[in-house]
């Protein structure tokens, strides 16, 4: 009998647990001019790229007691930008205190000497990027005696693109400042600024590549950019307009954030002649184009859109360009395809066990949506869990191996993941086809729709609907008492499926009872049941069905296995970050 | 017909198998015929066993199909029956199963039901590669054949040989039959070798309807002579001479003066059918009545007008009626259910051999549990509808009984893949009719009606609670042929979902999925199987106009070599690390995991012993399997070579899910592995549960994997086809240049004894098959007709990372297919370093 336990197979040195360092402390900002490279000028590049004097101005209105309407103000920065985070909000205190010597001299002398807190907000450190928090040192910013604080959210844990409300609440934040590319969706009660910064783009350049991409002069083109460089566009087409005839543009519409404000960006009053909505764009063109025409433009865009935007986008158009400023080189495809859409659909369609991924807090409806989903997933006869996971990575989702398929609630530029890669185990799918897969009959659109608004119309048309033709279907075949349903056909896997609706006809699952007390053993009792609560469990049922049931189950099946078992040691101390072992190693060295 | 189905020991269940167009739906007309379901004038020409339409156009059987048959037996006959028998009415069901390759799945399916099996072969062409297969097949199955040899009015008009030629190319088929039988024989089955004189051979022509066996003769002659029958039909084959001066028997075939005798055979069986041709054909109008008169035959006033065929065919129908001959075969020769179960049942039943369900089948008991067979689904006039057709082994089967309905998947005390369910209806299949009956005892064939829903394809029907699934059957070709197909308007999509649905249904082997794409795939066995699912698909089970890509090949992909270095992944909290490294596995081992002979469902010890003693593993690994894979079951494992790794045992789950992912899709073009021997060489795991969970592990194992392959030489593996091609001699030279000019290999080449017919075997990639029919065709005037039926997968020698190779072009076009960057990622991509 050995008396000391197994030796870890592998020698475990500091490299196992050395902390990520990042190496390189300065940040290129492609988004500058290159001309202003120079670090002199970041102080003044950076007001000007983010139009402070403009936010400021809006930031620093009064309400009727002449005390600021915003006191607390929140600035989100994408991980792209939130270098520059530290800087903007120094620069964006010093120009609100300026105002406010301007408009209220009087006040100063009155405040005491107050600290603005200027301070980073982590919700979750998980995936943190932001490393610039030396820059902090740079100002203490012992001349603020500010009624209004300016806040940094950092890491925001959803999408970039949208207003992230519940990072701005933990410190009841009056006002989110969204800083670079937005998606404009609609939030639930904040107010919103927007700045998307001033970009530098070449437009010689642009107009150059446009022209190589497209060298017929009758092509059908729609021009886009993503919001920050989307101010170009009006100056873009004016210069295309001469030599292509058939061409539009999408600019920026605010319709959606109707209690928010872009700063610095004025969108081009479209006459009400042209109102085709692509999203939160609106069609600007000379000549009068219908909805369904677009089908027949190519889209050339400026800089990458993320991943669920450029599907949508492809739904849209005939085909897709996309330019990338800082190399000026063309990308022309391949882009996520629908068609792996439909398949994702199909497994929706088999799966039993769904898990709902709030990747949203913020956006309007989501609560609704959510309801909307459970419910329709429960009379599917299918089971739910519901998920927050912070931000979604594979790691976190594989961890929950019962789950079939994913349902993801988010913003629809940047909220929702499209599995480029095939790196997730399991599909992801959007409520959109979410509802299309529990549709008794197979049904595809082919569209990619993710707003959630829409969606809870159709539904409510689909209820409407439903209501009539539930009274005279009464189902074909009754099923008797004591007999089952039929299985499910998969046409991914060809085969049936009888574990798609678990909720439903569970006759033969014979939940036992616990009443049996003979034998004592919690364990045993868990593997026969796989009801908790009255409900069936799919999570249970998939534990049952694992090798791995518990402490000492691998013993079963060895036969060397000892009875007696080893004496107890000391074994390993500390967190998961540093072992009491790899601080003795420190020290050693 | 119900009573006789209670009396099992008169029950005969029996396949008619062969090549493709060696007579098999043509023979069983006649015994149709015999039965009274069609005219005897039309038997021969109506095919009632082939019951769609596209089978009677183009002339071949697609679908199996069944149909029961009572007949009489004279009592002299019964005597001879070897096994327990009551009275002389016999019940037959029979099922005629198609003899091309491409069906082979109908076959297995049509023999799984059935005990014994009419093998046909054709007296010209010989046994063919289809004969061999479906003969390999009824015997892994322990199906006794007896066996006729067809057409021999085609030598006997076309060939005009001359008696002793007939009879040494009739022994030369004999002998090759047997040849096969000794091959593939399961010693449980005993001497199931066929013998002209024992009764067990017949000679015949199924489109004239004749036929006789060397028994029926000894019968005539017996009596004649007056010598007892069976000493009789030992004297009238092989090398048994009558020595007609002397009237004495001898072994020698020449007489003491040194003259040449007359062989039996040729003397007391050939020579009456001999004289009736030349006598006919050559219209000797004279000599005809006294033939007819000395044979017993008579003719109705009408026929005596004919002559020429029409007179041949009359008179031989009246003289030597095939479907006597094949029946009392059937009849005396074939086992009965209660024969047959009592040796089957091992090979049948998945379970334990001394449980109660088991005991049952080996009784044929028709009071035990219900023990219930379904082989196929056969599509009903009731649109969408199937009847489940299968074997009642033990118990009884009734209309409105409950049964439990297991599917391929059921394992004994697990809900999955299983169902209770009411039968509605019972029938019994007669060939396109159905006649509903009450019930039906064990040792019947039957089909089902209400069930249909339930399963896909096959499954067992059970009313005992412990009882296991009858063994899943396992199909000798796979489906490696695929298209896309898509509708044309984008509302027909729900039908297409259906439509995809019921062709998996009624086709034992077709396989439907969805390709990562997201194209609904249909898969087949050859060009064929797959024009023939395509157009049921587009006219029958959907409905509807359909779009069809031009067919594609399914790849596996595979490793050459050990992976050059240890492939290293870490988690994605770079907490947890796997080291790996592939190799490839031997061929026999795949093929043993392919065809069940390892399986995971073995108890561990056994499966060791059998991969260490046949395949020279190490008993250590051998016992370290953690798993099979894609679907569990695929022919790729992953080793366990770790040496006291903690908390291993935690993540063997999460390993398993990983691996299963990953061998599902490999990382060269989202393919199949196979042969693929993964070792984990070495685990560290964080010591804290929750950061070596699943999400940790899994992927890990799907990127330590794919390093790992790609270290490891990857190749592609494509299907390849044993190609079979009868011709003349003429055509051989253009054979040659097609097979060249398609990457094609031949195997062997050679001529058949007594024919001026060459047989070329071949391998051919299943990528360069299509069109391969067409070409050979016109390179060789259209006397050439290819058989090609899957062989193996074979790699492709050539790197499928460069894209300028053949494997790399292929692989470059699936990628393209599948939505996929072109360029195959370098292993390092999921290499993690130390």
């Amino acid at each position: 009998m050995s008396t000391t336990a197994p030796v870890l197979s592998t020698f475990q040195d500091e490299s196992n647990f050395e902390f990520e360092k990042y190496e390189k402390k300065q940040q290129d900002r492609g988004y500058l001019n290159p001309d202003w490279k120079d670090e002199t000028h970041l102080f003044e590049n950076l007001k000007n790229y983010y139009s402070i004097n403009e936010l400021a101005d809006h930031l620093s209105q009064r309400d009727d007691q002449n005390s600021p309407k915003f006191k607390k103000i929140t600035l989100q920065f994408p991980d792209s930008l939130v270098a520059d985070s530290a800087i903007v909000s120094q620069l964006l205190s010093e120009a609100l205190r300026k105002y406010q010597i301007d408009v209220q001299p009087k006040a100063e002398s009155q405040t005491e000497k107050k600290h603005t807190q200027e301070r980073s907000l982590s919700i979750s450190c998980s995936g943190c990027e932001c490393s610039d928090c030396n820059c902090s040192d740079k100002f203490d910013s012992k001349e603020g005696l500010n009624e209004q604080e300016v806040w940094i959210l950092a890491d925001t844990a959803y999408s970039a693109c949208c207003i992230d409300e519940v990072a701005a609440e933990h410190v009841g934040g009056d006002v989110v400042v969204h800083l670079g590319d937005a998606c404009l969706n609609a939030i639930q009660k904040l107010n919103a600024v927007y700045v998307f910064g001033k970009p530098y783009l070449d437009i010689e350049l642009v107009v150059k590549q446009f022209k190589e991409t497209y060298p017929a002069t009758d092509s059908k083109v729609v021009l886009m950019a993503d919001a920050p460089n989307s101010r170009y566009l009006s100056e873009l087409y004016s210069k295309l307009k001469q030599s292509y005839k058939e061409i539009a543009y999408l600019d920026i519409s605010l319709e959606k954030a109707h209690n928010s404000k872009i700063i610095d960006h004025s969108p081009t009053i479209f006459t009400s002649s042209n109102t085709i909505r692509i999203s939160n764009r609106l069609l600007i063109s000379d000549s009068k184009l219908e909805e369904d025409e677009l089908i027949n433009y190519s889209l050339f865009h400026i800089t990458e859109p993320q991943p669920p935007h450029l599907l949508y986008l492809s739904t849209k158009f005939a085909s897709i360009s996309l330019y990338d400023p800082s190399s000026n080189t063309i990308n022309q495809g391949p882009f996520p395809s629908l068609m792996k859409r439909y398949r994702y659909m199909h497994i929706a369609r088999t799966a039993g066990t769904i898990g709902i991924l709030v990747n949203t807090l913020s956006l309007r409806n989501t609560s609704l949506i959510i309801n909307e989903v459970s419910k329709n997933i429960k009379e599917a006869a299918k089971k739910y869990y519901m998920f927050v996971v912070g931000k979604p990575n594979v790691a976190k989702l594989a961890n929950f191996e019962s789950i079939d398929c994913w349902c993801i609630l988010g913003c629809g530029q940047g909220g929702i993941i499209v599995d480029t890669n095939n790196e997730f185990y399991k599909p992801i799918i959007t409520p959109y086809e979410l509802e299309m897969s529990l549709n008794p009959t197979v049904s595809w659109t082919g569209k990619w729709d993710v707003d959630f608004e829409n969606l809870l119309n159709v539904q409510e048309n689909n209820e409407n609907q439903e209501s009539l033709i539930s009274e005279d279907n009464d189902g074909n075949s009754p099923t008797l008492e004591g007999e089952d349903e039929a299985p499910e056909f998969d046409p991914v896997t060809g085969k049936y499926i009888s574990t798609s609706r678990p909720l439903r006809n569970i006759h033969h699952l014979e939940i036992e009872s616990t009443s049996n007390n003979e034998e004592n053993q919690l364990v045993k009792k868990f593997s026969t049941t796989v009801a908790i609560k009255g409900t069936v469990s799919t999570s249970a049922t998939y534990l049952q069905n694992r090798k791995w049931t518990g402490l000492g189950s691998d013993f079963l099946n060895d036969e060397e296995y000892d009875e007696e078992g080893a004496l107890v040691e000391e074994g390993r101390g500390g967190v998961a970050r540093s072992y009491d072992f790899d601080v003795k190693d420190q020290q050693s060295k | 017909m119900r009573s006789l189905m209670d009396k099992v020991t008169n029950v005969r269940n029996m396949s008619v198998i062969a090549h493709v167009d060696h007579g098999k739906s043509t023979l069983t007309d006649s015994l149709v015929q015999k039965a009274g379901i069609i005219s005897a004038a039309k038997a021969g020409e109506a095919r009632f066993m082939d019951t769609r339409k596209d089978e009677q156009e183009r002339g071949i059987t697609i679908k199996s199909t069944a149909i029961s048959l009572y007949s009489e037996v004279e009592d002299e006959d019964v005597k001879d029956i070897k096994q327990k028998t009551e009275g002389n009415q016999f019940l037959i069901n029979l099922i005629d199963s198609p003899g091309h390759v491409d069906f082979s799945s109908e076959v297995t399916a049509a023999l799984r039901v059935t005990d014994g099996a009419l093998v046909v072969v054709d007296c010209v062409e010989g046994v063919c590669v289809q004969t061999e297969t479906v003969l390999r097949q009824s015997l892994g199955e322990r199906i006794k054949p007896v066996v006729i040899i067809n057409k021999v009015d085609r030598a006997l008009l076309e060939l005009q040989v001359e008696k002793e030629d007939l009879y040494q190319s009739f022994s030369r088929t004999v002998e090759s039959v047997n040849v096969i039988i000794a091959t593939y024989v399961d010693p449980v089955l005993g001497d199931v070798q066929v013998y002209p004189e024992r009764g067990t051979v017949a000679f015949g022509s199924g489109l004239h309807g004749w036929a006789f066996t060397v028994r029926q003769f000894a019968t005539r002659y017996s009596k004649k002579f007056g010598v007892d029958r069976s000493k009789m039909m030992e004297r009238l084959w092989g090398d048994s001479y009558f020595n007609p001066k002397t009237k004495k028997w001898t072994n020698k075939d020449k007489d003491a003066d040194g003259k040449p005798l007359e062989r039996a055979f040729n003397m007391f069986v050939l020579d009456p059918i001999f004289r009736l041709f030349s006598s006919i054909m050559n219209f000797k109008k004279d000599e005809i009545p006294v033939l007819l008169e000395k044979l017993e035959i008579n003719l109705k006033s009408d026929e005596k007008d004919l002559e020429g065929k029409a007179l041949l065919k009359v008179v031989m129908k009246k003289f030597l009626p095939a479907a006597d001959a094949l029946l009392e075969m059937i009849v005396i020769h074939l086992p009965s259910p209660v024969t047959a179960q009592n040796y089957r049942a091992d090979t049948l039943y998945e379970g334990p051999s001394d449980d109660k369900a088991c005991l049952a089948i080996k009784a044929c008991d028709p009071k035990a549990d219900l023990m219930l067979y379904v082989s196929k689904m056969v599509p009903t006039s009731d649109k969408g509808r199937f009847y489940a057709f299968g074997r009642v082994f033990a118990g009884t089967v009734k209309s409105g009984q409950k049964v439990r309905i297991q599917g391929p998947n059921y394992i004994p005390g697990k809900k999955d893949d299983l169902f209770v369910k009411a039968i509605q209806r019972v029938v019994l299949m007669m060939g396109r009719f159905v006649e509903p009956i009450d019930d039906c005892p064990a040792g019947n064939i039957i089909g089902l009606v209400g069930i249909d829903q339930f399963l896909l394809k096959s499954g067992t029907l059970t009313t005992d609670e412990t009882a296991h699934n009858l063994k899943v059957m396992k199909f000798s070709v796979s489906p490696v042929v695929e298209v896309a197909v898509d509708v044309k308007n984008a509302s027909d999509l729900p039908k297409l979902v259906e439509g995809l649905k019921r062709l998996s249904k009624s086709d034992p082997c077709v396989l439907t999925k969805m390709s990562e794409s997201g194209e609904h795939i249909v898969a087949a066995t050859g060009e064929l199987h797959l024009e023939i699912c395509l157009q049921d698909l587009e006219n029958d089970h959907a409905g509807i106009p359909l779009k069809i890509s031009p067919p594609v090949v399914s790849y596996r992909e595979t490793v050459e070599a050990e992976s050059s270095i240890t492939a290293l992944s870490k988690s994605p909290n770079k907490h947890n690390r796997l080291y790996l490294k592939a190799e490839p596995l031997d061929e026999e081992v795949s093929l043993a995991i392919e065809s069940g002979k390892v399986s995971p469902k073995d108890d561990f010890k056994a499966r060791a012993r059998i991969l260490a003693d046949e395949f020279g593993w190490d008993v250590t690994d051998a016992r370290k399997i953690w798993c099979f894979g894609p679907e569990g079951n695929g022919p790729n494992v992953v080793v366990d070579q770790t040496k006291a790794v903690q908390y291993l045992a935690e993540i063997k789950d999460s390993v398993v899910s990983g691996f299963a992912w990953a061998s599902a899709a490999g990382p060269i073009l989202e393919e199949n592995l196979r042969s693929v021997r993964v070792n984990i060489l070495d685990v560290t795991l964080h010591a804290d549960s929750i950061h070596r969970g699943a999400g940790q592990i899994l992927p890990t194992m799907r990127r330590a994997t794919y390093a790992a392959i790609l270290l490891a030489t990857p190749r592609i593996q494509e299907p390849v086809f044993l190609v079979e091609i009868q011709c003349p001699e003429s055509a051989v030279g253009g054979i040659y240049s097609v097979l060249n000019k398609k990457r094609g290999q031949v195997v062997s080449e050679e001529q058949r004894p007594g024919t001026p017919l060459f047989t070329v075997k071949a391998y051919l990639p299943v990528n360069e098959s299509f069109g391969f029919t067409g070409e050979l065709r016109q390179a060789t005037g259209g006397q050439a007709f290819p058989q090609m039926i899957f062989d193996h997968w074979a790699s492709l020698t050539t790197d499928p990372l460069d894209p300028t190779t053949k494997a790399g072009e292929i692989v470059t076009a699936a990628r393209k297919r599948h939505g996929l960057k072109e360029v195959v990622p370098g292993y390092e991509e999921y290499y993690d370093k130390l």
